[in-house]
């Protein structure tokens, strides 16, 4: 069950949700690496190894980013947008884990291309559940339309 | 349509006197001397007009002319009745059935043709003007005739008048394109010609041209002073009066007067009303060799009976006559609303002060003593006239700026408010997105520390129990369970603002699926063993899918919780009859309500049961509510405490389906 190696980019500015994500993950026995950038500019840096992440390597892509859509700087909506104009990204799975229950923002990942729209319950018991099953569904159970060069 | 006369009359003179009038004036004619020759000719031709003699040899002619109303073969045409009889009893029977002016015998000409002229006009039948119409009034035949006949190879077509008088009637009959009037004349001189004509509403805008005399140094000054468009010297050549016509017309462009309005110069119409003979005929004599109509009346009663059916434009009114009087008819005439307008002169047999204090008591107008020269009478009718047809005028001119300012200001009001209700549109738009923005804004931020307090709670009891003596733990759980609760809080508010602002999407709902697929989830996320839920089949409604499965989350979920601790609970969605119409409803046998608060269930956060007893947030019905009203339907619970309760809706003002 346990996939070494496949990372997971979580795009959040909040701490506790980071923290909470974090553990949720780890309670889940799911120990893949995660990283976690804090807004969307940083988010798109990362993917495209742009700005602060010049120097990673750009065909090294996480195999799935767990995306908040309220975001400083450039907003979740905008991350989802460019990752799928984007030749190199517009097949990364894509899961928008948000607060939101509004239909502007549920429609308008989905007509953007989000894989998933999983809402961040209060519970946290019910919290670690989506977490877990998550990280399950994408890094375990689906298949990947892999372009050669994604760590795997 | 055709304008052509019908003269019917057994007597030749009148017959080829009419018709020649006719022709004059341009009209076609046919003529026939009995009822016999017009019924045939009605039925093989259509004519605009019927001069239509009472005696005729073969038929009375208001009898032949009722038959002809009868059959309504010729419904349009105008009729006017000509009659020796000037007998008033003659004249009302004659306009009540039918015809559109009667007549007395000795008729003059030109008055009768001028009224024919009016009705044909009013019937919108009017001699078709190819040409520019024009009017020359000289007295000096050789040149009146040499500028007809060099307008009317320019093709013009002219009337002519010898005397300015003569002019100003034959304006307000023809009403002409312009006038041609020459400087010096026997009667009124052209100047006032012009003067006159700038002073009578309906002619006013007519284009004038003032032929001087040769030697006149001042023709210039004169003639703009008498307000003439135009002059010219009566030596110069006729051309020049051509080319000067022409450019008039072409300046005076579309501004041709009102055609509604009555011409002060039109013919009119005087009713006197005396009991003796003699002085009716001398009086008669005098005002129609003016160009009056006369209509004579014997007394009061007669006069009353056909003013009834005719109207007049002046009244000389005998102060002492047998019947009702001279003081009591003007009264009469003065209390009626359509007559009262009528300038009425009343005429006293002697200087006498007291009569005439009497008569102006009544009403009159003017008196006059019969002792006068007829000449100060003729003026005293002019005066009056002239009177009622400037204040006919007169009301015209502020009825029409009534009715201009009032438009404006019904135009200023739509104005100002179309202006409110967008402001108002626009302010509850921006309202609304502020709220949404304020409702976005709760949702992710009031929930977000929430989530933090309730993880963190966990984490710290899943982790660091040890750390934490049992009370510790208790209180960490209630910190939990608050958050949680306040979450759901958040949840429903968030949704009771929604339901009130999205728009609806009326479809075409199967509510026995619906209520299906609602039990079935809350089965679900509370299971339940023994619980029967029982749908009636074919439920259908018009409405919002989204929202009527929150009015069914709501109502069920109710229900699923409050028979939670009933032995056999049951719960039914279906159709009722109540009040004689149709009803849906969901009925439990759980805990049930106390009617006393039946009205308090829809009130937001108004609960009837603790938080331990059932869980639950106050919100719930308060959205159904909404929803439903949105729907134009109404909502409403019955209960007994342990026993269960019913809720009833509507959708739509009342209409519920049932598939058949």
């Amino acid at each position: 069950m346990i996939q070494k190696g496949r990372t997971i980019l979580l795009v959040e500015d909040n701490d506790d949700d980071v923290e909470l994500t974090r553990r949720a993950f780890s309670r889940g026995n799911l120990i893949n690496e995660l990283i976690v950038v804090r807004d969307g500019q940083e988010a798109l840096d990362y993917l495209f190894a742009t700005g602060a992440y010049a120097d990673r390597d750009a065909a090294s892509l996480p195999h799935v980013v767990l995306l908040d859509l309220n975001l400083p700087k450039i907003n979740g909506l905008e991350v989802l947008r460019r990752i799928r104009s984007d030749e190199t990204t517009k097949r990364l799975p894509v899961v928008v884990l948000t607060t939101s229950k509004e239909e502007k923002d549920i429609f308008g990942s989905y007509d953007l291309g989000a894989n998933s729209y999983v809402r961040k319950p209060v519970d946290f018991s019910q919290f670690t559940e989506s977490v877990q099953q998550l990280g399950l569904y994408w890094l375990v159970l689906n298949e990947q339309a892999s372009p050669s060069g994604w760590t795997s | 349509m055709s304008s052509r006369v019908l003269i019917v009359d057994d007597s030749l003179t009148v017959r080829m006197d009419l018709a020649e009038s006719f022709n004059a004036a341009g009209l076609e004619t046919v003529i026939c001397a009995s009822a016999a020759e017009a019924r045939k000719a009605l039925a093989e031709d259509r004519f605009a007009l019927m001069i239509l003699d009472i005696l005729l040899p073969d038929a009375d002619g208001i009898e032949f002319l009722e038959k002809i109303r009868a059959t309504r073969a010729a419904d349009d045409m105008a009729v006017m009745l000509l009659s020796t009889e000037s007998e008033v009893r003659d004249r009302v029977r004659g306009l009540t059935t039918g015809a559109d002016e009667f007549i007395g015998k000795p008729y003059d000409t030109t008055y009768l043709v001028a009224r024919a002229r009016e009705l044909l006009r009013g019937q919108h039948m009017t001699v078709a003007a190819v040409e520019a119409t024009i009017l020359v009034i000289d007295d000096s035949p050789t040149f009146r005739e040499g500028l007809k006949e060099a307008l009317e190879q320019a093709s013009y077509r002219v009337f002519t008048a010898i005397t300015g008088e003569e002019g100003l009637r034959v304006a307000a009959e023809v009403r002409p394109d312009a006038v041609i009037v020459d400087g010096v004349l026997p009667g009124i001189d052209g100047p006032t010609v012009i003067r006159r004509i700038r002073l009578d509403a309906a002619l006013r805008g007519l284009p004038c041209l003032l032929l001087t005399a040769s030697d006149d140094d001042g023709a210039e000054l004169h003639a703009l002073d008498a307000g003439a468009d135009a002059f010219v010297r009566k030596g110069e050549d006729i051309a020049i009066v051509l080319a000067r016509l022409a450019a008039m017309l072409r300046s005076a462009g579309a501004q041709t007067g009102d055609r509604s309005t009555a011409s002060l110069q039109a013919p009119k119409k005087v009713l006197t009303v005396d009991d003796s003979e003699t002085y009716l005929q001398e009086l008669a004599g005098a005002l129609r060799s003016d160009g009056y109509e006369v209509v004579l009346a014997r007394c009061g009663e007669e006069a009353l009976e056909l003013l009834a059916v005719q109207p007049v434009d002046c009244i000389l009114l005998d102060v002492m006559m047998p019947g009702i009087g001279g003081q009591e008819t003007c009264r009469r005439v003065k209390s009626v609303p359509t007559m009262r307008d009528i300038p009425v002169i009343m005429l006293t047999a002697l200087e006498d002060r007291e009569a005439m204090i009497q008569g102006l008591g009544a009403g009159a107008d003017d008196y006059i003593a019969k002792s006068s020269d007829f000449e100060v009478l003729r003026a005293r009718v002019l005066a009056q006239i002239r009177r009622k047809q400037f204040e006919d005028e007169n009301r015209l001119i502020r009825e029409k700026l009534l009715r201009r300012e009032l438009e404006a200001m019904e135009a200023r009001a739509a104005r100002e408010l179309a202006e409110a209700r967008a402001a108002l549109v626009g302010e509850l738009e921006q309202k609304n997105k502020e709220l949404e923005a304020f409702s976005y804004s709760v949702s992710h931020d009031l929930r977000a520390p929430l989530r933090s307090i309730d993880g963190f709670s966990q984490a710290l009891l899943e982790d660091h129990a040890g750390a934490l003596d049992p009370t510790g733990q208790n209180y960490l759980r209630r910190v939990r369970t608050a958050a949680q609760r306040m979450g759901e809080l958040i949840d429903d508010l968030l949704q009771l603002s929604r339901v009130g602002r999205a728009t609806l999407q009326r479809a075409h709902i199967d509510l026995s699926a619906l209520g299906r697929t609602v039990a079935t989830a809350l089965q679900r996320i509370s299971p339940r063993e023994t619980v029967r839920v029982s749908i009636a089949d074919g439920l259908v409604a018009e409405g919002d899918a989204g929202l009527l499965r929150v009015v069914l989350e709501n109502i069920l979920g109710n229900a699923w919780k409050f028979t939670t601790n009933t032995i056999d609970a049951a719960i039914e969605l279906g159709v009722a009859a109540k009040d004689d119409s149709l009803v849906y409803f969901v009925r439990d046998n759980g805990a049930g309500f106390d009617m006393t608060y039946a009205d308090k269930l829809f009130v937001p956060f108004q609960r009837l049961h603790t938080e331990a007893e059932f869980p639950g947030t106050g919100i719930g019905l308060a959205t159904v509510q909404r929803i439903i009203e949105r729907h134009g339907g109404r909502v409403w619970a019955e209960g007994e405490v342990g026993k269960g309760a019913v809720f009833y809706w509507t959708l739509s003002g009342g209409s519920v389906g049932v598939a058949i």
